[in-house]
């Protein structure tokens, strides 16, 4: 059974690019997950939902 | 935090209130020709700030972002370091075939091996596999699959015993092949995407004479179109990818790459520089800030046809380095890290069992930690020829030790560094194009811009554990 395919998304970006009116003085942000990256240069794994 | 300089050592007795001093937070200021940001960074921690230009001297001298800094560094260290150093492999690499019907400028398998190499027998095959299944039963979490991905050489050329290893395997593994797509054709891309195989393609232009350069047969035969054809079956598939190599042959195509990859509905791509391990790879090695300069025109590009369309085409390489600095441990592709994940996020299987830390290796005996068919997985992991890859510290050799943002980079490639520059405790092939490539990735993060560049839901599982913005005077 193939994957169905999906139609392609054509809808432009609405939101303004515009800088804010006051840029903030500091930005710092950080993030974490598990890590279970296992691409490399050759190859990305794509595959949109976590392999679990 | 790294294997240079035990913790005991690292420590010494001050009271940590200033930077840069002591045991102070250690930020090094970076200049990201951005209009109005600086960053800062502590290198040991891969923390990071953008600050206004005219308030670096504020930052540095007290108030909330050292404060906050202060309190969280050692959760970000020990963070770092369960990624640089407590990973175990969930993916492997498999070889099937020592053989490829191209003869690719830039290809870091032996010619010899590609000619006339062997074929991994489709038993051979099915018991590889179910080797490597028994060592993931004791390694890898309740609920998640390891990773086999199919890999050349071509893999296609032995195509019965991969498509036999996919059907017999269908419920262990998830399932990733990367192909020149030539020999892909609708009965593979019907078995492959019915069972939700990722498939990574390669094209290196957005025209025939471009991609002929580099890509091509034994006879020197055009595969563009071919490439082309597959690309317009898997239209649509959401698991699959181009990856197209930057070469001195290509760069002032790039742009026009995007263009034709985001045309034909490709989902991500990858713009790699070139891998320099093999002497011939080198002949078309682009300068760093040529590169820097057409990569970064083609990201803008893809920016552009996101905001014209609505549709994203994911750089994905340039994505790890965003990943890299937003969300350390969120990274896809382990190469942009050090030690890079070659033996200790993955590793490489060659047809004769051979095992290497990464596929990069494969044809460096140097780097052979055993055979899957005598020895075993945990043996190969530990042995000394594995210990040179995963050994490689970017905070262990100048001139990396003392950079701002080598946890960003990572200083790849080691294959690079060991066959082209001489060593393993030597820099990467293009330490100039990495780090236009951070400063360009910190623009887009002052500029508020750095989600545009990631898949969507990236950061779904995804928690923050540090958020500041600070909209007035500390």
């Amino acid at each position: 059974m193939s994957t169905p395919i999906q139609p392609q998304n054509q809808t432009p970006i609405k939101t303004s690019t515009a800088q804010p009116a006051q840029q903030p003085t500091v930005i710092a942000v950080r993030k974490r997950c598990d890590a279970n990256g296992v691409g490399l240069s050759h190859f990305i794994l794509m595959d949109r939902k976590p392999a679990k | 935090m790294s294997g240079c300089f035990p913790p005991s050592l690292a420590v010494t007795p001050s009271s940590g209130r200033y930077s840069n001093t002591g045991t102070g937070p250690a930020l090094l200021p970076i200049d990201i020709g951005h209009a109005n940001y600086m960053a800062l960074t502590d290198p040991a921690t891969a923390f990071w700030a953008l600050v206004r230009k005219d308030r670096l001297a504020e930052a540095l001298t007290g108030g909330p972002l050292l404060d906050s800094y202060r309190e969280r560094s050692a959760d970000f260290a020990r963070e770092l370091h369960g990624l640089r150093f407590e990973l175990k492999p969930s993916a492997v690499y498999v070889n099937p075939t020592e053989r490829c019907n191209l003869n690719c400028t830039y290809c870091y398998i032996p010619e010899d091996m590609r000619r006339s190499g062997e074929h991994m027998a489709a038993d051979r095959l099915i018991e590889a596999l179910d080797r490597l299944k028994a060592y993931f039963a004791t390694t890898m979490p309740a609920g998640r699959k390891p990773h086999i991905i199919f890999h050349g050489a071509e893999p296609l050329m032995n195509r019965d015993a991969v498509f036999a290893a996919i059907d017999a395997f269908g419920d262990d593994y998830v399932f990733g092949m990367q192909t020149n797509a030539t020999m892909l054709d609708e009965e593979a891309i019907h078995f492959l995407t019915g069972h939700h195989v990722s498939i990574g393609l390669s094209l290196d232009g957005p025209l025939a004479e471009i991609t002929n350069a580099t890509r091509h047969t034994w006879a020197g035969k055009s595969i563009h179109d071919k490439v082309l054809m597959a690309m317009e079956r898997l239209r649509g598939y959401d698991a699959w990818s181009v990856i197209a190599t930057c070469t001195a042959k290509n760069l002032d195509q790039l742009v026009a790459l995007v263009n034709l990859f985001h045309a034909r509905g490709v989902p991500t791509c990858m713009l790699n520089a070139v891998r320099c391990t093999l002497p011939r790879a080198r002949t078309v090695r682009p300068e760093d800030d040529a590169l820097a300069t057409h990569f970064i025109a083609a990201v803008e590009r893809s920016h552009e046809l996101y905001r014209e369309t609505g549709r994203k085409l994911v750089v994905a390489n340039f994505a790890n380095i965003l990943l890299a600095i937003m969300a350390p441990t969120a990274r896809r592709l382990m190469c942009d890290i050090s030690p890079c994940g070659g033996g200790r996020a993955f590793f490489a299987l060659a047809p004769d069992g051979g095992l290497f830390p990464c596929s990069e290796f494969i044809g460096l005996d140097a780097f052979n930690g055993g055979n899957l068919f005598q020895d075993s997985i945990e043996s190969a992991l530990a042995s000394a020829n594995f210990a040179k890859v995963i050994g490689r510290d970017v905070d262990c050799f100048a001139p990396c030790s003392g950079c701002a943002i080598r946890h960003f980079c990572g200083a790849p490639c080691p294959a690079e560094a060991h066959e082209m520059n001489g060593g393993m405790d030597r820099v990467g092939a293009f330490c100039g194009f990495y780090e236009e490539q951070v400063r360009y990735a910190l623009r887009l993060i002052a500029d508020g811009k750095a989600d545009d560049f990631l898949w969507d839901g990236w950061d779904e599982g995804v928690e923050t554990t540090f958020d500041m913005t600070v909209a007035g005077p500390f």
